[in-house]
């Protein structure tokens, strides 16, 4: 009797809390849901993850530019996050911080398949690197994905955060450890580069 | 007239962000909520203070190295001002440097400026408090040099006391910016260091104070900046 009722009012506790809390977390801020997930809420992180992941997914897909390394990396980003959280500082803003552990996370990776040594393909010869260009599409928004991949990576990495993430310029710059006027420059630069790419669809009727 | 038609590519239909698949959500989901606890690191404020707390401990055993080594009265109290006026710089450039800040005090620029011109105010002061000038060819031998390199040496283990103290107390704290906050880690440890044993050292001059207790300060600034990635970022 006793263990039963032990078990039992904080699974009948939680559960009305959850119903009040649901609510009030749906409003919260990033930064508060940071610190109700740092405080042991569990329902404050997947609605965190459900607000995060989608910038951090785009940002990787761009930086990636493959799905199923994205997720990878999204995985490696969130159990950082995980680990780190007590050192997350209150008052600090969530998504630049994620971000910029999603991209230290990039770097790490990358830099560690460079020194692997590279498989020799059936017939015993290294792979060819892919290098052909790709004709764009009729549709303007599928051109603008093969034209933001044709992009240098700084500058792609500065439109993304900017334009397609949402973060300001001062933000952006945090995350990838330049000043605001480096990230003016690229995006603007690339933002040059793309009107460039995309000529042809704004002399289409 | 007619109006011409609007440039398709003056606003680009941007991409939407993208969410992941349900299945690796799921593994995330699970992963980062089983077992959940409450896991809160210190304030920024509480770090700030230990890192302060620790090169006071330093200066204090400085201090009393200066006691035993019988430093004059004027000697000790000119080198507890100093110490006391360069822990307020100590505990801005932590302030600036590590704690989270929006605006310009949190800019990246800002944290560059002080990682220039701290050093080059430490040199400009500890030029500044050398009462005396031996050519340097009388200070690079004998017991001036040997003096200098033991006086060095001191200073850059109490610097990297201050300086690691620094290091483990924002550990993970900076995904941003780690390099160049672990550079103004080193920084912190330097003036730490050089102030610790400037109580305690008796000599006054100027090619010591800038080569024993100044050049450590870029000595550590380096150091911090080559493991400040490695520690500063989770």
């Amino acid at each position: 009797m006793t263990s039963y009722s032990v078990s039992i009012w904080p699974a009948l506790e939680a559960a009305s809390l959850t119903s009040e809390r649901s609510p009030s977390l749906a409003e919260s801020t990033s930064e508060q849901l940071m610190e109700r997930y740092v405080d042991g809420e569990a329902e404050a992180f997947e609605f965190l993850y459900r607000r995060v992941s989608p910038n951090l997914m785009g940002y990787l897909l761009r930086l990636t530019r493959n799905r199923e390394r994205a997720e990878d990396l999204l995985q490696i980003t969130f159990s950082k996050v995980h680990r780190a959280r007590d050192s997350f500082l209150k008052g600090a803003p969530v998504l630049p911080w994620i971000l910029a552990i999603a991209r230290r996370s990039f770097l790490d990776e990358r830099r560690s398949a460079q020194v692997r040594t590279e498989d020799l393909s059936p017939d015993g010869s290294l792979p060819e690197q892919q290098n052909e260009e790709r004709p764009l599409p009729a549709e303007l928004s599928d051109a603008l994905e093969v034209a933001l991949d044709r992009l240098p990576e700084n500058y792609r990495e500065a439109i993304v955060l900017t334009k397609i993430t949402g973060l300001s310029v001062a933000e952006a710059a945090s995350v990838l450890g330049a000043t605001e006027t480096a990230v003016k420059l690229r995006v603007h630069r690339g933002y040059t580069q793309l009107r460039k790419e995309l000529e042809q669809y704004s002399r289409t009727p | 007239m007619s109006m011409p038609s609007p440039d398709p590519l003056a606003d680009l239909p941007w991409p939407k962000p993208e969410a992941p698949s349900e299945a690796v959500s799921a593994k995330i989901c699970g992963a980062c909520t089983k077992n959940l606890c409450a896991k809160r690191g210190m304030s920024a404020l509480g770090r700030l203070s230990l890192c302060l707390a620790v090169s006071g401990l330093v200066a204090s055993f400085g201090y009393w190295v200066g006691l035993r080594n019988h430093r004059s009265e004027l000697g000790l109290r000119l080198g507890l001002y100093g110490a006391v006026a360069w822990g307020l710089v100590q505990a801005a450039v932590l302030f600036i440097g590590f704690a989270p800040r929006r605006g310009l005090l949190g800019s990246r620029a800002v944290r560059i400026a002080l990682a220039v011109l701290v050093p080059v105010l430490f040199l400009a002061y500890l030029s500044y408090a050398a009462w005396s000038y031996v050519p340097f060819e009388q200070f690079s031998h004998g017991a001036r040099a040997s003096h200098a390199v033991l006086c060095g040496l001191i200073a850059l283990g109490f610097g990297a006391i201050v300086g690691g103290s620094v290091l483990l107390a924002w550990r993970g704290t900076n995904p941003m910016t780690p390099r160049l906050s672990g550079a103004l880690a080193g920084l912190v440890g330097g003036i730490g260091g050089a102030m610790a044993v400037g109580i305690g050292c008796p000599s006054h001059e100027a090619w010591h104070l800038w080569t024993a207790h100044g050049l450590i300060i870029l000595a550590l600034g380096l150091l911090g900046f080559g493991v400040g990635r490695r520690l500063l970022s989770p």
